[in-house]
C-alpha cells in the first residue's frame, strides 16, 4: 500500500516537474520568438527617431535633391524652421538612392540566371563527390568576407573593366542609351554590379539549390516520361513548384546586394553631387555613405549630420522592405494568372 | 618598424584572447590563479583595460586609466611610440589607443568616455561653444603632398599652386597642358589627357588640409564649398572617390593622368610605386617640397600667430622655405576630468608627450612621419595643460 502510494508520488512529482519544464519552454520559446520583433522594432524605433529631425529640415527634397553638402562645419550654425543645422547644409540622398538600385538591379541581372544555373547543375545534373564538391565550393565562395571582395575588385576588376569591358561594350552597345559614352577608370556603376553579382551568387545559387532538391522525385520523372528534356522539365515542372521560394531567394540576395557596404565603397568611385551618367560612371551608395561620413558627422555641433545619415539609414531599411512586399506581390499575381491557365506541355 | 608594430598587435591579440580565456574562466572557477595571466596580459600588451588590476605595480600608488581614441594618423604614434615608452617610465599608467576616426574620438572626449581624443583638427567654434570648456592640444606637426600619376612627367617634381589646384577640383582646368599648369612648369613636357581628380571619399584630416589650401588660394573655392574633414565636392566628371590614403594611393597608381593629394607618412610608399608629388607655391611665391626641414620652417614661422586656445590653421606660412601644407596634431581634452588623480595623470602625460626630450623626440615622431613642435610654442601648450583639473 504505502509502496503504491511512493508510486503515486513519484508519478505526480514527476508529471508537475513536466509541467513546469512544459511551463518553461513556452516562456523561453516565447521570448525567443518575440526576440526578432522586437530588435526589429528597437531599430526601427531608434532609426526613425534618430532621422526625425532630417526629415523636418529636408522633408520631401531629402529623396528628390541630389545635393549632399554637410554644409559648413566650421562656420555658424543657422535656424531653418526651428531646426538648427550647420550654414549651407543639404541633404539629398538621391543620388545614393539611384546608386544602390542600380548597382543591386545590375547585379541581379548577372546573379539571378547564373544561379538559377548552376544551382540546377548541382541538384538535379550531378551526384556524388562531384555535387558535394561543387556545393562546398559555393558555399565558400559566400563566405569570403566583402573587403576581400572589395580589394581584388579594386586591384584586378576596376583596372580590366577600365580599359577591356567598358571600352568594349560602349563600342558594341554604344547606341544603346546609357551604355555609350566615356568608359571612365573602372571605378563605377559597372564594377560595383559586377562585385555585388559576384557576392550574391553564391547566396542565391545555395538557396535555389535546396528548393530544388525538394521537388519530389515522381513530377520530375513524369516530366521526363513525357518526353521532356531537362531544360523542359526544369523550366515547366520544377521552377513552377518552387517559384515562391525563389522570390524569396532573389529577395534575399537583392536585400543583401543594397546593404552591401565595404566592396561598393572600395569599388564605386564615391559619386557626390551627380547622378549617374552612363553606366561607368561613379556612383555612391546610401550604406557606403553612412561609413564614408559618419566621422565628419559628428564633429557637427548641431548633430544635423548624424540626424541625416540616420534618415539615409531608415531609407535603406524601408527600400529594403518594400523590395521584399513587391516581389512577394509579384509572385502571388504571376501564380495566379499561371494557375488559371493550368500547366501546358 | 612595421615588422615590430605588427608583432606587438599579434602579441596584444593573444594575450587579450588569454584574458578573454581566463575571464570566462573565472565563472565557474571563482578567483584563484589567473593573477598570472592577468599579469602577462598587461606586461606583453598595452591596450588592454579591461584586465582586473589587483595591487599596484611600481611605486604603490593607484593605478589611473588613460585612454586615447580618434585619428587613423595619430594611431600609429600613440599605439607604436608613445604608449610603450611611456608605460615603460611610469606603470601605474595604463594607457590605451584606437583608431575609430578624429570625429568619434572628439564625439568621445567632449562626452567624457574618454580622456584624449586624436584629432587631426581643431574643434569649431560651434563645438567649443557646445562642450564645456574643451582644449585643443598640439602633439606634433604634419603635412601632407600633392601627387599624380603622368608618365610622360615621371618622378620630376612639377610646380602647383592653390589656384590651380582648386580649379582643377572645380572642373575648370580638366587638361594636363591646360595655359594656367603650362605658364607654372616652363619646358616640362605636359601631355594633352584628361585630368581625373581623385579626392578621399571618407572623412579625413588630410581633407581638411587640402581644402584649407584650396579655400586659402582661390575664393570661388572658399565661398562655395570650404574647408572640413568633408565637403560637398563639386561634380567633376569622371571623379573618383577613395577611401584611406591606401585607397587614394591606389587609385593614383591604376590610373594615369591621375591627381590627389596624400599624407606625407605615404610619401616613401607612393614613389616607389612611380608617383611623383608636387612643389607647392607658398606665401612668397617660391615652389617648396615636403621636407623636414620646410615643415619645421614653416611649423616656426606660424608660432607668434598662435592665439592662446591654439586653434589655428598653419596652411600658407610666410616664409620663403615654408612648405604650405602643415598642420598640428591635437590632442582634444575635457579641462575638467572626472577625479583629480585621472586629471593629474592626464597632465604628466601630456606634459611629457609635447616635451623634446620627452614624447617630442624625433627618435618617436620620425617613424611615424610627423616633425616636432615649435620650441617656442611649449609656453602656451603648457599654460593650457595647466587648466586641466580634477
Amino acid at each position: 500500500m504505502s509502496q503504491r502510494k511512493r508510486g503515486e508520488m513519484h508519478v505526480m512529482s514527476q508529471r508537475r516537474a513536466s509541467r513546469w519544464a512544459d511551463i518553461g519552454f513556452r516562456g523561453v520559446a516565447a521570448v525567443c520568438s518575440a526576440m526578432p520583433l522586437v530588435v526589429l522594432a528597437a531599430i526601427l524605433a531608434v532609426v526613425v527617431a534618430g532621422a526625425m529631425p532630417s526629415i523636418r529640415y529636408m522633408g520631401w527634397r531629402f529623396i528628390t535633391d541630389i545635393t549632399w553638402n554637410l554644409g559648413n562645419l566650421y562656420g555658424a550654425i543657422s535656424v531653418h524652421g526651428g531646426v538648427r543645422a550647420p550654414a549651407g547644409a543639404s541633404y539629398g540622398a538621391l543620388v545614393f538612392l539611384v546608386g544602390t538600385l542600380a548597382s543591386s538591379a545590375i547585379a541581379l541581372v548577372i546573379a539571378v540566371p547564373v544561379s538559377v544555373l548552376t544551382a540546377a547543375v548541382l541538384a538535379y545534373q550531378v551526384r556524388g563527390p562531384l555535387q558535394s564538391l561543387l556545393s562546398f565550393l559555393v558555399e565558400l565562395l559566400a563566405g569570403i568576407p566583402s573587403v576581400v571582395f572589395g580589394l581584388w575588385g579594386i586591384l584586378v576588376l576596376a583596372p580590366w573593366v577600365g580599359s577591356q569591358l567598358g571600352p568594349g561594350i560602349a563600342h558594341l552597345f554604344g547606341w544603346v542609351p546609357f551604355l555609350g559614352g566615356s568608359a571612365g577608370t573602372g571605378l563605377g556603376l559597372l564594377t560595383s554590379g559586377l562585385v555585388l553579382a559576384l557576392m550574391i551568387t553564391p547566396i542565391i545559387t545555395a538557396a535555389v539549390r535546396d528548393l530544388l532538391m525538394q521537388v519530389p522525385r515522381l513530377y520530375r520523372e513524369g516530366g521526363i516520361g513525357l518526353g521532356l528534356t531537362s531544360w523542359e522539365v526544369l523550366r515547366h515542372v520544377c521552377l513552377p513548384i518552387v517559384r515562391e521560394g525563389l522570390i524569396g531567394a532573389v529577395a534575399l540576395g537583392w536585400g543583401r546586394a543594397m546593404g552591401e557596404t565595404m566592396a561598393v565603397l572600395m569599388v564605386g568611385g564615391s559619386a557626390l553631387n551627380q547622378l549617374p551618367q552612363n553606366l561607368y560612371s561613379p556612383i555612391s551608395t546610401m550604406a557606403a555613405v553612412i561609413a564614408n561620413q559618419l566621422d565628419s558627422a559628428l564633429t557637427d555641433a548641431s548633430h544635423m549630420a548624424v540626424h541625416a545619415l540616420a534618415e539615409l539609414a531608415a531609407l535603406l531599411l524601408v527600400l529594403t522592405v518594400v523590395t521584399n512586399l513587391v516581389a512577394r506581390l509579384l509572385v502571388h499575381r504571376v501564380g495566379w494568372t499561371a494557375g488559371a491557365r493550368g500547366v501546358r506541355v | 618598424m612595421r615588422m615590430d608594430i605588427r608583432m606587438r598587435t599579434w602579441m596584444g591579440g593573444a594575450a587579450a584572447a588569454a584574458l578573454l580565456l581566463t575571464v570566462a574562466g573565472c565563472g565557474t572557477n571563482s578567483g584563484g590563479g589567473n593573477s598570472g595571466s592577468n599579469q602577462t596580459a598587461s606586461g606583453a600588451e598595452n591596450t588592454s583595460s579591461s584586465g582586473k588590476q589587483t595591487g599596484a605595480s611600481g611605486d604603490g600608488s593607484k593605478t589611473v586609466k588613460l585612454d586615447e581614441t580618434g585619428s587613423s594618423l595619430l594611431y600609429p604614434l600613440f599605439n607604436g611610440q608613445w604608449i610603450p615608452a611611456y608605460q615603460d617610465k611610469h606603470p601605474n599608467v595604463q594607457l590605451s589607443a584606437a583608431s575609430t576616426g578624429s570625429g568619434e574620438g572628439i564625439s568621445d572626449s567632449m562626452q567624457g568616455l574618454v580622456q584624449i581624443g586624436g584629432s587631426d583638427a581643431y574643434l569649431s567654434d560651434a563645438q567649443m561653444q557646445q562642450g564645456s570648456s574643451m582644449l585643443n592640444i598640439p602633439l606634433a606637426v604634419s603635412a601632407q603632398q600633392v601627387m599624380y600619376n603622368v608618365p610622360e612627367v615621371g618622378k620630376k617634381h612639377l610646380h602647383l599652386d592653390g589656384d590651380v589646384l582648386a580649379k582643377i577640383y572645380m572642373g575648370q582646368i580638366t587638361y594636363w597642358d591646360d595655359a594656367a599648369i603650362k605658364s607654372l612648369n616652363p619646358g616640362i613636357n605636359l601631355p594633352h589627357q584628361k585630368i581625373v581628380v581623385v579626392r578621399r571619399s571618407d572623412s579625413s584630416g588630410d581633407t581638411f588640409l587640402f581644402t584649407q589650401y584650396l579655400s586659402d588660394n582661390n575664393a570661388q573655392w572658399k565661398s562655395k564649398y570650404g574647408f572640413g574633414t568633408d565637403v560637398s565636392w563639386p561634380a567633376v566628371n569622371g571623379e573618383i572617390g577613395a577611401k584611406g590614403n591606401d585607397g587614394i594611393v591606389t587609385a593614383l597608381e591604376k590610373n594615369k593622368y591621375s591627381i590627389s593629394y596624400v599624407g606625407i607618412s605615404w610619401l616613401n610608399q607612393a614613389t616607389q610605386g612611380g608617383l611623383g608629388y608636387a612643389a607647392l607655391k607658398n606665401k612668397s611665391g617660391q615652389f617648396v617640397l615636403p621636407t623636414a626641414s620646410s615643415i619645421e620652417s614653416a611649423a616656426a614661422a606660424m608660432v607668434g600667430k598662435v592665439p592662446d586656445d591654439e586653434r589655428i590653421s598653419l596652411i600658407d606660412a610666410p616664409g620663403a622655405n615654408s612648405y604650405p601644407i602643415i598642420n598640428f596634431e591635437y590632442a582634444i581634452v575635457r579641462s575638467h576630468q572626472s577625479d583629480a588623480a585621472t586629471a593629474q595623470a592626464l597632465k604628466n602625460f601630456l606634459q611629457w608627450a609635447i616635451d623634446p626630450q620627452g614624447g617630442n623626440d624625433t627618435k618617436y615622431l620620425s617613424p611615424v612621419h610627423f616633425q616636432p613642435l615649435p620650441q617656442d610654442l611649449e609656453g602656451k601648450t603648457k599654460a593650457q595643460i595647466d587648466k586641466i583639473e580634477g
